[in-house]
């Protein structure tokens, strides 16, 4: 099966929210309650039931006003830290199309996935808990669709294609309007990717990691104590059965009373 | 829209002036991207906020509300002082050459005014070209003469310097210096430039001008006809096009047919009255066809009567009277009008003084709403209305609707393409399609006037429908839109032989025959029509050209000529013959629209406006003497555009001493007089610059729309989806503003207007996309709300039409919901 | 002399219950984080019946297991000081594993379990707070949450090797250790080799009787 790239063209992001309506019902998720927030962006942050969402900055620079709008939603790493972190086999997993897909099936809430996204990008709700994020509509590539988003985005912003096709256009695109790749770090690899426009730097984008990569700390724990937990224990067992066996167990010898 | 939405695409730079189209009509958004990624066309947005239009722009320039034709002004003086104008076209395709009455004077001579003002109308008897001996207008194509219309624009224009205007805009001269550079860049032949405009273009007190000075700078430009080109009005509605087709307008009968007026008795005196009349040869005048036009509608509704019987079945218009949407509520105000019905519409938040509005409702005996839900208009009796229920008379009767996809029919879009859809699901509970409503009511009452008789019972009894008839059970079946679409089309009810002149054939029609194009339409009464713009629509063998699908398009230029069918006769860019020059060569060789083919002998690509061999006819196939016009003597408010104030502003017109437009309706000042019905005295009143009122009302306001609500909310604030992403009724305001005001983030403030003292309360958005602007050495601030909101739906909020003011265009009465003055406190 | 011959009683119940509580939930804690740690066995799930209650066990244990050890630290914590005589012990090597002469006579516990001890609260004190972090990590920075996710690992590969030692230790590698934690009651032998200067200490308080160890 190919592998697939979601591109968002920052540049030609009209913040109409299209994709965050068409997000919710294909898949089926309710409206939240809101409240005014004091800006566009509504609802405030991604939750449980809202997997995609346009995020608002007002950005003056060099004199000239920037009104960023930006797609915020899963990246779908190639080594995705939230499957790599989560404990319940099944509840995420890495699809040969790219895709990394949550199932609520098996999900126990333990939210370790949203703390190891380096996007933060899961969210959970705590009475179902459960965790939810963007599927990148794996259901609707398998069955040679695109997207949600990406079908209902009427600018062109959105597009969606196998990962060569994406990564030339993606290049082609960024030199034209002189602006910058995102995730540019060619050793970080996700299978959505950004288009910024080049009069603003990443980091003026709010909820936007300027150096996405798997965090050290989950490292630690997969590659390193994870296999030592066993090898440590096994180990540890070996060595006492070698000396059990070599050495013999430590007898007491009980001469002041009876002795052998 | 002289273009169509797809062809955007072709264009190298973008006007977005008066529209806000990534909000709302975001799918346009994709083909101005394409023009950008493709041409690298530069998007220019003019707006007073900075929108989500502007975000992505490569020029945003910020005008203060009401001032467009100042700004329109000075790039239509840049691109003459610097002779950036598209000579040829100018000079064959516009009147720029013609000779005006040397009795005309204009806003130079009397300060801001044209010549022929009596009281607040113009006697437009100097308006006029010169005519030579032949009845053809005089002409210097030297553009030399100081009569011509070129030179009397010249100096109109004159003072609209970069300076001034920026003066009177509050836009900064570099910002408006660099629209004028970029835009008329397009005067190059080979280029084109679009105009996107919409309802911050026309809702203003000369909204039509304003529209006015989008068409002169296009024409200097030589930007319509071509690929890329035209003035694009987005239709707010998905088929309000297809609405002012059908003559759902007062003073139009279908295809824009003039409406009979009570000083043209006869159908005689009508066509004498609205036949206009051109002696020039290469000019088609096609209005010239009126009466054949005519004929056709008038034996679509009344087969069995004669030409002259069934014209005197038309209601006429009062001399003098209007009535538009405003004079409606004042008449309503009045008592003078009993019942109404309110299709689709909701007037009580739509309506200007929409608090007024309610209020003038409250007079009617009765109303009938047809809705999907029910709207504030349809609840305006209710407690949420802020009313006693026990206080109204008015008996309300909601009959429940079909929404688009629960009926069949055509929906007309901006850009003129009449596409069939189909219904997807049957409609919900005891909701019905429009067309079996109207089925309905139009059987029953025909049944009634031929029971119980009636005052004038012919009209009605005698009305052709021949659709959902009546059957021998006495049930009245549901009619089929396929039915009505055959006589939108039209088709012959007697024999006759047609000439066709081109072909030198004599073509052969018998009754029941398809009607193949306008062109064959009769006006002996021996054909129907509907709506002469849409023959065609049907061809010969009965099939609905809306229903084809077919995504070839041979022109390369994306328009799809068997996708869906364009009025008229599927043209797709209207005024197509002013793309080529007068041999018939396209203009642009990169975007042709159409090419005469010397060989062939005929025209290849669009379908031409107008047949013949090039430069046997002028291009302007609708205007008279066939050349588009720079000098418009049909205007209420003279022929070439200029800058007023709105009604109500905080800004002296610096231009001139009219300080308004000389020809408006004027409520506020109908208010003031003590005869005045205490409903209107209340709701008309406007805060006028210098008055006590604007002192106590200093912010000018303006109205507008954001994608994720639609209209008055009527039918998106009832989807929760939508009512999360913009839940509360908002108002947008400077850091500036805020700060003078001690108004801070996620505050509630309340919005007052001269005409309602009370007001409307909304959440604050400080926002850095709107700035004070600068004018005549002062910071004028400026706020925005949403028109969205109501006391119906499952979100609520104030609505921003009870601020509005209660006057309208001279020449459409629309109303001026976009430059108004408010007070914005802290609630 | 007792019912138990001529043993000795090393343990009293709550002291041993205690043990049992904090050996039990550890242990069970450490299986069923192996589960979670281990997709491939997550057969240790399947038996328990399914990841979400594997994760409520897991962390009810986590609880049962932080107060048997906040108990345990303050039952023990005494005992476990160390001494001068603890650092000539480690530098000749012990004795648990083979036979040391002239060993420094250890009093209650040696070295080696003092450590053990030690090593216990050092990592139940990082598990502990790490896991009270892994119950709401969302109320906490990102990074302390990621370091908590961290430290319960790296602290687990410590104790998990400690436990089996301390296992083979307390069982096949020293006979008759065992009975401590079970019966309480150990061989006079026993007290000689492995705590003979608590044994004089004892007998000097009641020769020939018993006296509770508490």
């Amino acid at each position: 099966m190919a592998e697939y790239i979601k591109l968002i063209d920052v540049t030609k992001c009209t913040g109409c929210r299209g994709c965050q309506v068409a997000c919710k019902q294909w898949n089926s998720l309710p409206a939240v309650d809101t409240m005014f927030t004091g800006s566009l962006q509504n609802p405030k942050d991604l939750n449980y039931n809202t997997w995609c969402l346009i995020r608002f900055d007002e950005v003056e620079k060099d004199g000239k006003l920037n009104w960023l709008m930006r797609h915020d939603a899963c990246m779908h790493c190639e080594t995705p830290a939230c499957a790599k972190a989560c404990p319940s086999p099944g509840a995420l997993t890495k699809n040969e199309n790219g895709s990394v897909v949550h199932n609520p099936a098996y999900c126990i809430g333990c939210r370790s996935c949203i703390v190891a996204c380096p996007f933060d990008i899961p969210r959970n709700d705590k009475a179902l808990e459960k965790m939810a994020k963007c599927s990148l509509c794996h259901d609707r590539i398998d069955d040679g669709k695109k997207p949600a988003c990406v079908t209902a985005c009427p600018t062109g912003c959105l597009t969606f294609g196998t990962k060569e096709e994406m990564l030339k256009a993606a290049e082609k695109r960024a030199e034209k309007v002189k602006g910058v790749i995102y995730p540019a770090n060619p050793h970080y690899e996700t299978h959505v990717m950004y288009i910024l426009p080049g009069t603003v730097g990443v980091e003026d984008f709010s909820h936007m990691n300027p150096h996405p990569k798997m965090p050290a700390t989950l490292y630690w724990w997969k590659n390193l104590f994870k296999p030592f937990t066993l090898i440590g224990i096994a180990g540890v067992a070996g060595a006492a059965f070698l000396h059990y066996i070599i050495k013999g167990p430590h007898r007491v010898h009980e001469k002041k009373e009876g002795g052998e | 829209m002289t273009n169509h939405w797809n062809d955007i695409q072709h264009a190298d730079a973008i006007l977005i002036m008066g529209s806000n189209p990534a909000e709302n009509h975001p799918i346009s958004f994709k083909w101005v991207n394409e023009a950008r990624t493709k041409r690298g066309a530069k998007l220019i947005v003019v707006d007073p906020r900075f929108t989500r239009s502007a975000a992505t722009a490569d020029i945003y320039a910020r005008l203060r509300p009401g001032t467009d034709i100042a700004f329109l002004g000075a790039v239509i003086n840049y691109a003459i002082e610097k002779n950036r104008i598209h000579e040829e076209y100018v000079k064959n395709y516009t009147d720029a050459a013609y000779i005006v009455n040397p009795a005309f004077q204009g806003a130079t001579d009397l300060d801001g005014l044209f010549s022929g003002l009596t009281g607040a109308k113009y006697d437009k008897a100097t308006w006029a070209y010169e005519m030579d001996e032949n009845g053809i207008p005089k002409q210097d194509l030297t553009l030399q003469d100081p009569l011509c219309v070129y030179q009397l624009l010249k100096k109109h224009y004159s003072r609209y310097t970069i300076k001034k205007v920026s003066d009177i805009t509050g836009c900064d001269a570099a910002d408006l210096e660099a629209v004028c550079e970029t835009y008329t860049a397009t005067c190059k032949p080979e280029l084109s430039g679009t105009i996107m405009y919409a309802m911050g273009t026309t809702q203003h007190t000369y909204g039509s001008q304003n529209v006015r000075a989008f068409a002169v700078l296009q024409l200097l430009l030589g930007n319509i006809g071509n690929a890329g080109g035209g003035i694009n009005a987005l239709r707010g509605e998905s088929n309000v096009q297809g609405s002012t087709d059908h003559g759902a307008l007062f003073h139009i009968l279908t295809g824009y047919l003039k409406y009979p007026k009570a000083n043209q008795p006869t159908l005689a005196v009508y066509n004498e009255q609205n036949t206009p009349k051109n002696k020039d040869p290469k000019s088609l005048n096609w209005w010239g066809n009126t009466p054949k036009y005519m004929a056709s509608l008038m034996k679509a509704w009344w087969r069995d009567a004669d030409l002259e019987t069934a014209y005197s079945y038309l209601p006429k218009i009062d001399d003098g009277k209007n009535y538009s949407y405003l004079p409606i509520y004042s008449a309503m105000a009045n008592g003078e009008i009993k019942g109404m019905f309110v299709w689709g519409m909701n007037p009580a938040v739509g309506a200007p003084s929409s608090k007024m509005i309610r209020k003038a409702i409250a007079q009617l005996d009765w109303m009938v709403c047809v809705d999907l839900w029910e709207t504030e208009t349809s609840a305006f009796w209710q407690k949420e209305a802020g009313v006693n229920p026990a206080d109204i008379k008015t008996e309300v009767f909601l009959l429940p609707a079909a929404s688009s996809m629960e009926k069949e029919g055509s929906i007309s879009n901006s850009g003129r393409w009449c596409q069939w859809r189909y219904k997807a699901i049957d409609p919900v509970g005891h909701a019905e399609d429009d067309l079996w409503i109207i089925n309905q009511i139009v059987n029953r009452t025909k049944a009634l006037y031929a029971k119980e008789g009636g005052a004038f019972p012919d009209p009605i009894a005698n009305l052709t429908w021949n659709y959902g008839k009546v059957g021998l059970d006495g049930k009245i079946h549901p009619p089929s839109p396929r039915e009505v679409a055959k006589e939108i089309n039209g088709y012959f009810i007697a024999e006759k032989e047609i000439e066709d002149k081109a072909k030198g054939e004599i073509k052969k029609f018998k009754p029941g025959d398809i009607v193949p194009s306008f062109a064959m339409l009769q006006d002996d009464g021996s054909t129907v029509c509907g709506c002469w713009v849409y023959a065609g629509s049907i061809d010969d063998k009965g099939e609905n050209k809306m229903m084809k699908r077919d995504p070839a398009d041979p022109t390369g230029l994306g328009m799809f000529p068997n996708w869906s069918w364009s009025w008229p006769v599927n043209r797709r860019i209207v005024y197509n013959r002013a793309s080529v020059n007068v041999e018939g060569k396209p203009f642009s060789k990169e975007k042709p629209v159409l090419w005469w083919s010397p060989l062939k002998k005929a025209w290849l690509g669009d379908i031409p406006d107008g047949n013949g061999d090039p430069d046997a006819i002028l291009p302007f196939i609708m205007v008279p003497h066939g050349r588009g016009m720079l000098f418009a003597a049909g205007m209420s408010d003279g022929p070439f555009p200029e800058h007023y104030e709105p009604l109500e502003s905080v800004v002296k017109n610096t231009l001139s001493n009219s300080q308004v437009s000389p020809v408006i309706t004027r409520w506020d000042e109908k208010a003031k007089e003590e005869t005045c019905n205490p409903i209107l005295a209340a709701g008309c009143i406007a805060a006028l610059y210098g008055s006590e009122e604007a002192k106590e009302f200093p912010t000018i306001c303006s109205t507008y729309r954001v994608s994720e609500h639609w209209q008055t909310g009527q039918m998106t604030r009832w989807i929760p989806w939508l009512n999360e992403l913009v839940p509360n009724q908002f108002v947008e305001m400077s850091e500036e503003f805020a700060r003078e005001h001690g108004i801070t983030f996620g505050d509630k403030v309340k919005l007052t207007s001269a005409r309602n003292v009370e007001g409307i309360t909304a959440y604050a958005m400080i926002t850095k996309r709107l700035k004070p602007f600068r004018i005549q050495g002062k910071d004028i601030h400026m706020v925005g709300i949403t028109w969205h909101f109501g006391y119906k739906g499952l979100a609520t909020g104030g609505n921003a039409n009870d601020l509005t003011p209660f006057i309208g265009d001279p020449n459409t009465m629309i109303p001026e919901y976009k430059a108004f003055l408010v007070k914005v406190e802290k609630a | 002399m007792s019912a138990h011959g001529d043993m000795i009683k090393v343990t009293d119940g709550i002291e041993r219950v205690v043990h049992w509580i904090l050996a039990g939930s550890c242990l069970f804690c450490l299986i069923t984080g192996i589960g979670f740690m281990y997709h491939s066995w997550s057969f240790i799930a399947t038996f328990l019946g399914g990841p979400y209650a594997m994760k409520w066990m897991h962390i009810f244990s986590g609880l049962a297991f932080a107060v048997s050890f906040v108990y345990s630290f303050f039952m023990w914590k005494k005992d476990c000081q160390f001494e001068s005589q603890d650092l000539q012990w480690v530098l000749k090597g012990g004795g648990y594993l083979w036979n040391v002469k002239d060993l420094p006579p250890v009093y209650k516990y040696n070295a080696g379990q003092k450590a053990f001890f030690w090593i216990l609260v050092a990592c139940a004190i990082v598990i502990i707070a790490s896991g009270v972090v892994m119950l709401n990590p969302l109320y906490y920075p990102v990074v302390m949450a990621r370091f908590a996710y961290m430290l319960h690992a790296g602290a687990v590969v410590l104790l998990g090797a400690f436990i089996v030692v301390h296992i083979y230790l307390g069982t096949a590698g020293n006979p008759g250790t065992v009975s401590a934690m079970l019966t309480g009651y150990v061989s006079r032998p026993w007290c000689e080799t492995h705590c003979p200067r608590w044994l004089a200490d004892r007998d000097s308080w009641k020769p020939g009787g018993e006296k509770d160890v508490a």
